[in-house]
This record gives structure tokens, sequence and C-alpha cells, in this order.
């Protein structure tokens, strides 16, 4: 099995506040992990330092490292843009662009300059079809992002991130914003994407973990309590906060 | 209990009074202009030259009779010997003129040569309908040379009647109607085009940095400060500034003096905090999602800007430069002292002219300010100005409903 | 599925590295020559306008204080005193501030909060309308109203006008053209005002008016302050209008509000075509002066806000 992340020694600080403490993480490829914690315990926060998305915020102080491949992600000298067309982003709230459905999904080539329409045109098919949304509108590739459902929308999002062909993709609560006839379909899709891509999802639904993932970390105040196969971890937590998360003692 | 309902009554009434001041003011301000200047407002105006020209001319022999094959209207009044006819009409002072209605094409009034003497005399010179009569010499019956037209005090139907009975006509005094605003509204475009071209870059590449990179850097509040300082300076502060830190970048390009192209890059620094301003406001109101998005798929901060952020914040944009030009439209001061007061009939970038409202200041610090044209450049001014705040307003309103 | 295909090559890395340099350059350096505007005006102005009370001058040193505390302006005699000019330029701006303000206060809480929507957005769109008119539109009304009606006036009270360009009319005409500015930023301070102020104030049994004229008006004090603040810098600034009414008097004060008079901007437009040498260069000394003496009063009002500020505190 190998390796896709490993995470040693993490801090993080937005300016006076410790946000992560000395994580220690290794998560495998080809698996579904899932960060599960209350609210603003640093799941989301310790998804995005491995695309380097909290670059975009002011007064971030990362210390420790983070191995991805041969790469060091922390180290300021990497070329960010390169991590991001390894490590794959989809967000909490659907965030098409307000181009055409076929724009939105050839957008990440156009930037790494393949202009081929052929080409485009192939990868555009792949990856809706990968992402299950190729049947609802291969007829409409030229309508706009926005004339989709919420669902349909979530799962371009997916599609574009595909099609940018990433070993990894990061999903930050992918599901919160969607119905449950949507979140049903996602997370099957989810169940399908692992056997080529290696997915990290953060969740606010632990059933939604237990469903979908192979390995899950507990967060609590931004360290990590317990990370263990997700059967494991459900049914027989080691630490007591574990359990009393679980349980549903707190929230 | 009466005492308090009698001070709010007495409160709103000043307000209510106060508040229709505001309408009567607006009110007073349009009607005055329209009534000054309607009348003098004509199509004419825009294809006409400012300045009058003068032609002595002589009129070579008439070729016998030239019938009219064309319908002419009343109150003009036909010389088939000569093939012209001519019409009564006031000047903007009001007085009366008689104009060419009709010059007929085999007339020999389609072939006159100059008679003022010097380097000209004896060239070929084309007049046109719509140029004023001022006195036509003809050979008399016995002889003698006579005059014919507004300097004898005849109207048109005279002055024809007097051509009919000649056989030769000696000489003419022809002018150009004048009054018009051609060189003022090329100038303005040439203005408009000019501070466009520089402010609009400077601006929103300012506004970008201000926005996308600088957001939380500790320069940025003093980059918006300065800016913002710019908004509180007259705009004849800038008409000095403009004399003296652009005009040796003129000066460079062949400019001696004031010039349009000085104009232009002054009125380009008076746009620049308020392209700058809009611009940001516009670049706010994209979502950050988008920009997250973009960065997530592997595009670099250049790419994400123009291909994301740019394009939807193009509304914004656009709003800046109609208000920009509308800016343009009624700026004096600056062009007073940068661009010039001699109303220019062929505006070249390199010399001075006047815009629209540069023309009305020069017409009205002349000995005999014409009210009537002043006014009637002002619609104009006025219109155009409405228009640009009409179409700001729409583009508002669909900004909104895309998100 | 292929995995070759998007990976960039060493050079595409390299290119979208250097290309996001170079357009961050650009950008920077755009914010950097717009920052920089502000200096370079006031440094060239200041640097040219105080050229002709150099020792080196070449049409003749000026005495700097006879210039400052001159109340005399002749071009012809090349004497320049710009003393009585600001004092003019002082009087018409708070004088016009004085007209102008309450009007444009009051229009603005009654299109808020006062008139039905309707009539709110008439009134609105009649202030945009009124801020966009170029100066010159306000100079020919100016000329063809108001001065015509001053020299009614006058001479129904026996005064004699020079035709009825005066001190006065350069006040109406300042007064107008200010009043939509003050306006508009006052109906921007009275919408910013919370709701919840007003309805604490209609709870405690005050009336609509009351509450209008006693919080309303009280909160949104530092934002009309600062329209106030603006409009004055404007009536200081305001050229062409100005000089088309004001008559150019060669000594002054103007004190009596029917004479003619001079103001710093009518003095730097007057006679620009056929001006030279010591007469063109005076212009920018008389911009300096006029710059200065906005900067001061903006100063000395927000002096003024902070110390009525903490009384109130």
């Amino acid at each position: 099995m190998e390796k896709a992340f490993s995470i040693k020694n993490l801090d993080l600080y937005y300016g006076e506040n410790q946000a992560l403490k000395n994580i220690n993480l290794d998560i495998m490829r080809y698996e579904v992990t899932a960060f599960i914690g209350p609210s603003g315990c640093g799941k989301s926060t310790l998804l995005r330092c491995l695309n380097r998305m909290n670059d975009l915020i002011p007064n971030v102080k990362i210390n420790g490292e983070i191995h991805f491949d041969e790469m060091e992600v922390v180290n300021n000298k990497i070329d960010v843009v390169d991590l991001r067309t390894r490590v794959g982003m989809v967000f909490q709230k659907p965030n098409p662009f307000p181009m055409s459905i076929y724009e939105n999904i050839v957008y990440g080539l156009r930037c790494q300059g393949i202009k081929n329409k052929q080409t485009l045109d192939k990868v555009c098919e792949q990856s809706l079809k990968r992402a299950a949304l190729w049947d609802e509108v291969k007829d409409r590739l030229k309508d706009s992002a926005y004339a989709l459902s919420g669902g349909q929308q979530q799962r371009l999002c997916i599609a574009r991130a595909i099609a940018m062909e990433p070993e990894v993709i990061l999903m930050d609560e992918p599901t919160s914003a969607l119905d449950p006839i949507a979140t049903a379909k996602i997370e099957e899709l989810i169940q399908d994407l692992k056997k080529d891509y290696t997915i990290i999802i953060v969740t606010h639904s632990m059933q939604q973990a237990a469903r979908i993932s192979d390995k899950t970390a507990f967060f609590l105040m931004g360290e990590v309590i317990e990370f263990d196969q997700t059967g494991q971890l459900f049914h027989i937590p080691k630490d007591k906060r574990t359990e009393d998360y679980i349980t549903g003692r707190f929230g | 209990m009466r005492k308090r309902k009698l001070s709010d009554i007495l409160l709103n009434s000043i307000t209510a009074i106060s508040s229709s001041i505001t309408i009567v003011l607006l009110a007073s301000i349009f009607i005055f202009v329209f009534k000054e200047g309607l009348g003098a407002l004509s199509l004419g105006m825009f294809t006409q030259p400012y300045w009058s020209e003068n032609y002595y001319v002589s009129i070579p022999q008439s070729e016998g009779e030239y019938v009219l094959d064309t319908e002419l209207d009343e109150d003009v009044y036909y010389s088939s010997k000569h093939g012209i006819a001519l019409r009564d009409d006031l000047d903007p002072q009001h007085e009366a003129i008689i104009v060419i209605d009709y010059i007929h094409p085999d007339s020999s009034f389609n072939a006159l040569t100059n008679k003022t003497s010097g380097p000209l005399e004896g060239t070929e010179i084309i007049i046109n309908e719509g140029m004023i009569i001022r006195k036509i010499s003809y050979l008399g019956t016995n002889g003698v040379v006579r005059s014919a037209g507004p300097v004898v005090k005849q109207d048109a139907k005279e002055t024809v009647e007097t051509l009919e009975k000649s056989d030769v006509l000696s000489e003419a005094f022809i002018q150009s109607q004048g009054g018009g605003i051609l060189g003022s509204m090329i100038a303005t475009l040439y203005l408009i085009l000019i501070s466009l071209i520089i402010a609009l870059p400077i601006g929103i590449m300012t506004a970008i940095y201000l926005n996308e990179y600088a957001k939380f850097h500790k320069m940025a509040p003093f980059i918006r400060s300065s800016i913002e300082l710019l908004t509180g300076v007259p705009s004849i502060i800038y008409g000095l500034m403009g004399v003296l830190v652009l005009f040796p970048i003129t000066s460079a390009f062949g400019a001696n003096g004031t010039s349009i192209l000085l104009g232009g890059m002054t009125l380009a620094v008076i746009l620049l905090p308020t392209i700058i301003r809009t611009t940001e406001e516009s670049l706010k109101v994209v979502p950050q999602n988008f920009r997250e998005a973009s960065f997530s798929l592997g595009a670099n901060q250049t790419q994400t800007i123009f291909k994301i952020v740019l394009p939807s914040a193009l509304p914004g944009i656009l709003t800046a430069t109609i208000l920009g030009i509308g800016r343009i439209i009624g700026e004096s001061a600056a062009l007073i002292y940068t661009m010039g007061t001699f109303i220019n009939d062929d505006p070249n970038l390199l010399h001075g002219a006047t815009s629209l409202a540069v023309q009305i200041w020069s017409i009205m610090n002349g000995e005999q300010p014409n009210f009537a044209l002043a006014s009637a450049i002002s619609i104009i001014i006025l219109a155009m100005v409405l228009i640009m705040n009409i179409s700001v307003k729409t583009i508002s309103r669909k900004l909104f409903k895309r998100w | 599925m292929t995995t070759t295909l998007i990976k960039s090559s060493k050079e595409k890395k390299r290119f979208k590295r250097i290309q996001d340099q170079f357009t961050k350059s650009m950008f920077l350096l755009s914010a950097m020559i717009s920052s920089l505007m502000i200096l370079v005006i006031i440094l060239f102005i200041a640097q040219r306008g105080l050229t002709p009370f150099m020792p080196d001058y070449k049409y003749g040193t000026q005495d700097l204080f006879k210039f400052l505390f001159g109340m005399v302006w002749r071009q012809d005699q090349a004497i320049y005193g710009v003393g009585f000019i600001v004092i003019n330029t002082l009087i018409s701006g708070f004088a016009a501030l004085i007209l102008a303000f309450p009007i444009a206060v009051l229009t603005a809480l009654f299109s808020v909060k006062i008139a039905p929507k309707k009539v709110g957005t008439l009134l609105e769109t009649t202030i945009e309308i009124l801020a966009s008119i170029p100066s010159v539109v306000y100079g020919v009304f100016a000329v063809g109203s108001i001065v015509p009606m001053i020299q009614t006036i006058a001479q129904g009270f026996g005064i004699q006008t020079a035709g009825g360009s005066s001190m006065l009319a350069v006040i109406l005409l300042l007064a107008i053209m200010i009043l939509p500015t003050i306006t508009s930023i006052s109906i921007t301070a009275i919408k910013a005002v919370d709701e919840d102020l007003e309805k604490a104030s209609l709870a405690l049994g005050a009336t609509t008016t009351q509450t209008n004229f006693k919080i309303v008006l009280s909160a949104a004090k530092s934002g009309i302050f600062a329209g106030a603040i603006l409009g004055l810098g404007r009536a200081f600034g305001e050229a062409t209008a100005v000089s088309m009414v004001a008559g150019n008097k060669m000594f002054g004060p103007t004190l009596d509000f029917f004479d003619i008079t001079r103001t710093m901007t009518s003095t730097m437009l007057a006679g620009l075509k056929e001006t030279i040498g010591l007469d063109y260069d005076i212009r920018f000394s008389v911009g300096l002066v006029l710059m200065v003496v906005i900067l001061v009063s903006n100063l000395s009002i927000n002096l003024l806000k902070q110390r009525i500020g903490k009384q109130h505190a």
C-alpha cells in the first residue's frame, strides 16, 4: 500500500490562535479517508493544507512537514500551481464558473495550455462520464452551468476536478448543501472514484463517514484524537472522547 | 400634545418645501436652456464648422436658361437665368439673412473663382447650399455695376427679381454660416479616446493590485488614501498640473503649447480615482469561491484574474467607463489650461481645440455672448449626460440580476 | 485514464511562474503611479508657484508678503495681491455652504424618511441629474437667469450693479452647485442609520418627526458633516461657472454683496488668452494658495467636528 500523504508534526496558526496541533497522519492511496469532528476543530484547515489553499488566507503560519511523493508541501519553494494540478479540490457549496458546462470542465486544461479541440472534447466526455453526469448533460454542453440543479452542479465540480487527472481529490463537506437524493448519488460516485483516486473527505455527518470511508480521523480542537479503520473507530473506539462524539454526547 | 403636533407639522412643512427647491431648480435650468437654445438647435450644427468663411468671388458668364427640374419649397425664389435659388432666414442673432437654397448643377455658380487678392487669387471656389449671400454685383441697364442682396436691404424675392433682370453678374460676397460644433465634437471624441486609453488600463490594474494582491497588505490603506485624496482636488488644479507635468511629454510628441493630447492626458489623471474605486467595488463582488475553484484547478494568479475575475467584473468596469465619459464631456477648467480656448474647426491631436463644454465657455467669454448657441450646445451636453446616467442605471440593474 | 497529457512540462511550469511575476509587477507599477499622483501634483505646483518669489526669478522677484496680504490685483500694473481674493473665496464658499446646507439636509431627510417611496426616488434622481450637470451649463444658466434677476432686485432697491454680476451671484451659484453634493452624501448617511435606533425612539413614545430630527439626523451626523466638507471644497475650487458671474474686481475684499468680486479660481481663469510671463506664472502661486486654503479648511472643520464630538461623548 502506497502512501499519498505523510503528515509530520504539523502546526498551524491563524495569527496568535493555534488551529492545528502536532498532527501526525499517514494517508494511503486509493482509499477514502474521512475527517470528522465538531465545528471549528481543524479538519477543513488540515484539508486545505494539502493543496496549499491556506495561502489565500492572510496571517497563516505553518510548521512541520507534509510529504506528497517526492515533494514536501509546506516548504515555500515548491510550485504551488503544479501541486494543485495533482491534488484537486471540491468545495462545500458548488461553485461552477459563469460559463457553459463544457467550458467549466475544460477550464483547468486550457490553463495548462491545452487547446486541441479533440483533446478537450475527449477529456470533457470522459470526466463527465466518470462523474456520472454525462447522460444528463451530453446534449446541452453549451448551456450555462447555472441551468443545472445543486446536485448536478456539484457533480460538475467533481468532473471539473477530475478533468485535471489529479492523483488526490480533496472534498470539503461536498454534500452538506445538497438534498438527500443528490447526496446519495455523490456518495455512490465517491465509492466508484476510489478505484482510481485517493479521496480525502471532510464531513459533518458521522453517518456519511461510516458509510463511505475506509479510514476515519477524529479531530477535536486542532488535534487528531484517533485515526483508524472506519469500522474499528465507529464500533470500538479507543479514546473516550471519540466514543462521546460518536454517541452524540456532544456535536 | 397639541404643541408637539404643531411643531411636527411645522418641521415637516419646512422639510417638504426645502425638498421642492431641488425640483424647482432642475426644472428652471432645463427650461432656461431649452428656451434659449432650442431655436438655435439644428441638425446642421453637427456638421458645420464654427467659424464662418468669407468668400469674395467672381462669377463666370451664365450660359442661358437653367431649367428647374426639382421641386422647391414655397418661399424659395429661383433665378432661371443664373441657376440659383434663394430663401430668407434668420441667423442666431435673429438678423435677417439670405441663404442659398439650391444651385442648379449646370449653373455658373458652380465655377466661381476667388477674387481676394493674394496667393489664392484665381483659384476655384466651391460654394454649397446653406451658405449666405451678402452681396451680388451685376451689370445694370446703363452699364453701371450695381449691387443686390441684403447689403441694399433686399430680401430673397427682391434679390432674385433683380438678378433675373440682368444678364451679367460680376462678383459676389458669400459667407458660410458657421456656428457649428463639428470641430468641438471631433475634439471631444479625441479626448474621450485618449483619456480612456490611458486611464482604463492603469486604473484597472491598480484596482486589481489593491484587491487581488495587496488586500491585506500594510501599504494598501496608504495607497487607497492617496488615491482618495485626488478626488478632493479641484479640476483647475489638474489643469495646472497638466501644464507643468505632462507638457514635457507632449512636447516630445511635437506639440507646441496647448493640445488635445495634453488635455486628454490630464483628463486621464482626473478619471483615475473614479475608475479605480468603481473597478475595486466590482472586483470585491466577485465571489471568493470562484478564485478558490480556479486555484484548486491549477491556474496561476494571472490566469485566475484574466479568465475568471475580470470577466465577472466587466459590468462594473463598463459603468466606470461611462461615468468617465460623462465626466469628460462636462469638464472645462482643466481643459481651458491644457487645451486652450480657441475653437478649432479642424482639430489635430497636437494643437489646441475646444471640447463642447469649452466651446460654450469660449462663446460666453467673447464680446457678444451668443446665448442661443451656448444654450443649444448645453442642450446637447445635457442630453448626452442624461443618456450616460440612464445607461449606468440599466447596467447596474443587469449586474444585480446575474447574481 | 491517460495521465500523461495534463502534466506540465518543466518549461510550462517556468512560464507560468514568470508570467505571474510579470503581471504582478505590472499591477504594482500601476498602483505606484496612481498613488504617487497626488504627491506629484502638490510638489510641482508648489515648486512653480513659489518660483516668482525666488531670488533669481526672471521677471523680477515678487514680495511674498505683499502677495499674500495684498488687497489689490491689477494685471496692467503688475500688482498681485492675493490676500483679499482669499477672503472673497472664503466668504463666498462659507456663505454658499450656509445657504445650501440646511436645504440639502432637509431634502435628504425628506426623501429618505418622510416622502412616499416614489417621491423619494424622484428626488434622488433629480439630485443625481443635478450632480451631473457640467459647470459651464450652470454658468450659462447663472448668466442668463440669476444675474438679470439680481440686477432687477438691486434696481428695486436703488442699488447700482454691473449688470448683475456680483458676490451675491457667485454665492447663489455656488449654493446651487454644491447642493446636490451635500444632499447625496447626506442621503447615504441617513440611509445608513440603524433602524433599531429609530424603533427604540418610537417605542419610547416619540413621533416620527421627533425621531427623524432628534435621532436620525444625529446618528447620520458624521456622514452629513463629511458631505458639508466636500461641498465646501467644491465651492472653493469651482472655476468656470464662477468666473462667468464674478466680474473680477481689482481690489477688495468684497463685503458689499451687490458689488462685483473676484475669487482665486476666477483670477486663475481671467485673461488666460493673452497672458504671458509673470502674469501666467502667478496663477500657479494662486493655485498653491487655493490648495492650502482647501487643506486648512478641511483640517479645521475636522478638528471642530472632533471637539464637538468630545463634548457630546
